[in-house]
């Protein structure tokens, strides 16, 4: 026996040596009867595996009375069901019913602001207190956690953005089934218990996240700014004043409504046996029901016809933002622009990098990415911090100057063959870890509608012609078309 | 062998028909597993031709190969009135040019290659790096044995990270929690090299030929480890490394200057910046230990059950319970060379600033007070233990960590016996641990906010320093 599994395993390795597979040969891909989509990666290098879950709905889903809803039923997601993170889910019950009826009186009150009742406010607030302090002597704090942890797990966590809603873990491979155990109850059964307490968590993360760091503040201001229509525009986490009316009914009916099989993209990357692994997650979540098909967002950006500009005072040093509308993800232009962001945003080398940062030495740093999701039109976007003495304006115009010799002067071919080297080389790369070949497979599975996206980018990307970026480049770098965002320094020179 | 079969019997049984047993699903708190026996990788250790030893791990997944060179250099040996010097010399080996090959010529050719060449220095280890695809290694390392050992140090380029250095100072109170991270560093490590920071002063007096002096001071053969991994064959590879930095050469043994330990005690302190935000970030610690001290394991352990999880007492209390914070946490960072430290810390509306303190203060006191319960106990050395493999999930980490354990002097079989004296430790380890390390009285506190809207006044915390966030840096 021990001779035979070397043999093999000296086989295999000289097999490798000569051809390391690719990820279109990796990725077992199959379809459950409710919708669920699975996509599973054997990798033997280490005996652990990552399994992560996409849902394909996101804060762009949300209705205006919902905005960060689905960025708190994601924290809410991680306190229990009926049987895990609970003593004693029937005597816990009646209390979360008279506490979400406290929480929306007091909505109720704090949303007639000024003509609010204090003693009203005062005695709702110390009722919801002494409610949540009697419900928790059932609560057994955040099981799943101590459940996953004491087995190895790590990285157990989960993110929300505009375009979807994603939980991950990684686990010894002999435990996955405690993965499938914990995610099938959670999906079916899941109970959102210390709700408003949870939601001033997320009150501090917005704190922490955007009121208090003025580059975050500006984007998310910028962001706003940028999208009058389509709810890109809003901050995932919410504007203060939507966290605070949201209730746990909200966030219950958002999950009923978006939390189906149907909707969810697994990816399990890691030291497994696909066959088995199928099974065991047909085991798991095979029995339930799909949900509605999601309806995609029907708001559409107006064309924008003018140049919008955002200022943001603050205590701190001036940056700038520039951003441009664009289309979304995988459309013909947009792997134009693909190609236009490494040429002037990617390495040492690019254009901004070059001139902005090494030749004049306006900025200490340039950016170029696109945002704020991808399954809808976006934005191209620079981002760059001045070096005083120079201004935003000295910055923002040498951003423009590039983005017009972009127009007027063809690429050159080595400039091209430079970006298909380095996807190459991110194409090897990037199969390296378990959690970040399962983020890539879910990320592009939900917003292309396909991971194959990762294996056809580059041939798409080599037919990207010189003339394609100056076209391009010439539709969408247009006074019309740009909004641009920056920070003027608190009491600073004008 | 017993565990293979046992695992392949459950794999073969998960692939027959399903029957009614199968069926059945498991309860998340009860569940049983197929056993797994967990061995570290290992990774040869050759010493080269030059005497530099170098960790080599084989692994052709990818068509690429990785290597680490870790250096024993860093910032703690900044001249007086020159700190910053080892992080430009770290950022200029790469940006300024090396071998006689111009800064463009390398950034043009290394990207075309889509490979990667790296340097930096930290508090106390340099890292210079290299990947790339298999095919473009032997051009790749020779750009990474310029940078490495040959760096041209080109006048302009340190014109031009001198320059974004001074820019970093101008924005370095920008952000409130930047404010808080280096003052709780500085507040801890007061009158110790690594309590010292880049000043517009030091940075202005930088001058190239102390750039070059340090270089050669510490970036010598005899004074560097590397780390190998990836899809290299192994006799051409040490033929290649032997080539690149030749044999051993006769030169005057490597003389480091010393550099003396951190005071372990320092006395409780409140220093307070005023930012006008809603919000209050908030930093409190003191010195800890070192990885030499024999109470390193119940320090592990402590460190999950007061601060380290998701489930500690500070984030169950602070956050879960009470809804005053999304970050609250605490770490002991084991000193390597030096004497490490214990930071606390949290971020939370001006309103509710004191209470949290007044909490997490309470709360981590109580850690001295009492022994921790058997199910915190149990919890934290199982999640240690159980996911230590995470430590190695990949060649490039199995292969770092071995050179890292060298160039600190670990004990040889750290390692091997990590998971053991993990499980070892008592609840009455702990406890001795919490009264030897932790000392609430004796904090370094930092709060960065705007303490008219505190709660109660900053004073009502013990005796305050206010810093004046103004930077004096001309235009």
């Amino acid at each position: 026996m021990k001779r035979i599994v070397m043999a093999v395993m000296l086989m295999m390795l000289s097999v490798s040596g000569l051809q390391a597979a690719t990820l279109e040969e990796k990725v077992v891909e199959h379809t459950m009867k409710n919708g669920m989509k699975l996509l599973l990666v054997e990798r033997h290098t280490s005996p652990t595996v990552s399994a992560w879950i996409r849902f394909r709905v996101g804060s762009v889903d949300e209705k205006s009375d919902e905005r960060g809803i689905a960025h708190l039923l994601e924290h809410m997601l991680f306190k229990g069901t009926t049987t895990i993170g609970t003593k004693d889910y029937a005597s816990e019950k009646p209390l979360l019913v008279q506490i979400e009826q406290t929480g929306q009186q007091l909505i109720a009150e704090k949303a007639k602001r000024d003509k609010a009742d204090a003693v009203q406010l005062d005695t709702l607030q110390k009722k919801l207190t002494a409610l949540e302090s009697e419900a928790s002597k059932f609560v057994i704090k955040d099981e799943f956690f101590e459940l996953y942890s004491k087995n190895g797990g790590t990285g157990y966590n989960a993110f929300t953005s505009r375009d979807g809603t994603t939980y991950l873990i990684s686990l010894p491979a002999n435990k996955l089934e405690l993965w499938a155990a914990i995610e099938a109850d959670r999906l079916q059964n899941a109970v959102l218990r210390e709700f408003y307490s949870e939601r001033s968590v997320v009150m501090e993360e917005r704190r922490r996240s955007y009121d208090a760091d003025p580059d975050s503040k500006l984007w998310e201001t910028f962001l706003a700014s940028s999208f009058l229509a389509h709810p890109y525009g809003q901050p995932t986490i919410g504007w203060m004043s939507d966290i605070e009316g949201l209730t746990r009914t909200k966030a219950e009916q958002f999950f009923h409504n978006y939390y189906a099989p149907n909707n969810a993209i697994v990816a399990i990357v890691g030291d497994i046996d696909t066959a088995a692994t199928i099974k065991l997650v047909e085991r798991y979540f095979g029995d339930m029901k799909p949900g509605k098909t999601l309806a995609p967002v029907t708001a559409e950006e107006p064309k924008q016809a003018g140049e919008r500009r955002i200022e943001l005072v603050a205590e701190a040093e001036p940056t700038i933002v520039m951003g441009f509308h664009k289309p979304a993800i995988a459309t013909a232009d947009d792997y134009v622009f693909d190609v236009i962001t490494m040429i002037l945003g990617s390495g040492r080398t690019s254009r901004f990098h070059k001139k902005m940062v090494i030749e004049k030495q306006l900025a200490t740093d340039v950016g170029v990415f696109d945002a704020p999701g991808s399954r809808y039109p976006n934005l191209f976007l620079v981002s760059a911090t001045p070096r005083t003495p120079h201004t935003v304006s000295e910055v923002e115009a040498s951003i423009l100057a590039e983005l017009e010799l972009l127009k007027t002067q063809p690429v050159t071919e080595r400039d091209l063959q430079r970006i298909l080297n380095k996807m190459e080389y991110e194409e090897a790369r990037r199969m390296g870890t378990n959690g970040g070949l399962a983020r890539n497979l879910t990320e592009y599975e939900a917003v292309t509608g396909s991971w194959r996206y990762m294996t056809e980018q580059r041939g798409k990307i080599a037919k990207v012609t010189p003339a394609d970026i100056q076209r391009v480049a010439r539709d969408y770098f247009t006074r019309e078309n740009r909004t641009v965002g920056f920070i003027t320094k608190k009491g600073g020179d004008k | 062998m017993r565990f293979l079969i046992l695992i392949l019997c459950f794999l073969l049984a998960g692939l027959a028909p399903v029957s009614a047993a199968e069926k059945a699903l498991a309860n998340p708190r009860n569940i049983t597993f197929p056993p797994l026996a967990y061995q570290i990788p290992k990774a040869e250790r050759i010493m080269l031709e030059c005497g530099m030893p170098v960790y080599l791990l084989r692994d052709s997944e990818l068509p690429i190969i990785n290597i680490s060179a870790l250096v024993r250099v860093g910032t703690v040996y900044d001249p007086a009135g020159r700190s910053g010097l080892a992080g430009m010399v770290g950022s200029v080996m790469r940006s300024g040019g090396a071998g006689g090959l111009s800064p463009e010529k390398m950034d043009d050719e290394l990207e075309f290659m889509a490979s990667s060449v790296e340097s930096s220095i930290g508090s106390d280890m340099g890292t210079v790096s290299l990947t790339t695809l298999t095919k473009n290694f032997s051009r790749t390392l020779k750009i990474f044995s310029d940078v490495l050992l040959r760096p041209d140090f080109s006048a302009a380029r340190i014109e031009i990270a001198r320059k974004q250095s001074i820019e970093g100072l101008r924005r370095q109170n920008d952000d409130p929690k930047e404010i808080a991270g280096r003052e709780i560093g500085k507040a801890i490590y007061a009158g110790h090299p690594l309590g010292v920071v880049p000043s517009y002063a030091s940075v202005s007096a930088i001058q190239r030929q102390e750039l070059l002096d340090f270089h050669g001071r510490f970036f010598r053969t005899d004074n560097i480890i590397l780390a190998v991994s990836g899809d290299f064959n192994r006799e051409v590879l040490l033929k290649e490394l032997n080539a690149t930095f030749g044999p051993a050469r006769k030169v005057e043994a490597l003389r480091l200057p010393e550099i003396p330990q951190p005071a372990r005690n320092v006395t409780a302190e409140v220093i307070y910046a005023k930012k006008d935000v809603n919000q209050t970030v908030i930093r409190m610690g003191h010195p800890g230990l070192s990885k030499d001290d024999p109470e390193l394991y119940a320090v592990r352990v402590l460190d999950y059950i007061l601060g380290g999880s998701f489930t500690s007492r500070l984030t169950t209390e602070i956050r879960t319970n009470q809804g005053l914070a999304y970050n609250v946490g605490s770490h002991f960072d084991i000193g390597r060379r030096f004497t490490g430290s214990f930071v606390a810390e949290t971020e939370t509306k001006a309103e509710s600033t004191v209470k949290a303190i007044k909490l997490m203060s309470g709360i981590i006191a109580g850690m001295t007070k009492e022994p921790v319960s058997d199910s915190e106990l149990n919890a934290a050395r199982e999640y240690i233990v159980n996911s230590f493999m995470f430590g190695f999930a990949n060649p490039a980490s199995i292969v770092t960590q071995r050179a890292r354990l060298e160039y600190y002097g670990y004990a040889a079989d750290y390692l091997e016996r990590y998971r053991d004296n993990i499980a070892k430790v008592s609840a009455a380890d702990v406890l001795n641990a919490a009264r030897k390390y932790l000392h609430p009285d004796a904090f370094k506190m930092v709060l960065v906010g705007n303490a008219e809207k505190f709660d109660a006044p900053v004073a009502s915390l013990g005796s305050v320093r206010e810093l004046d966030l103004k930077l004096d840096i001309p235009k």
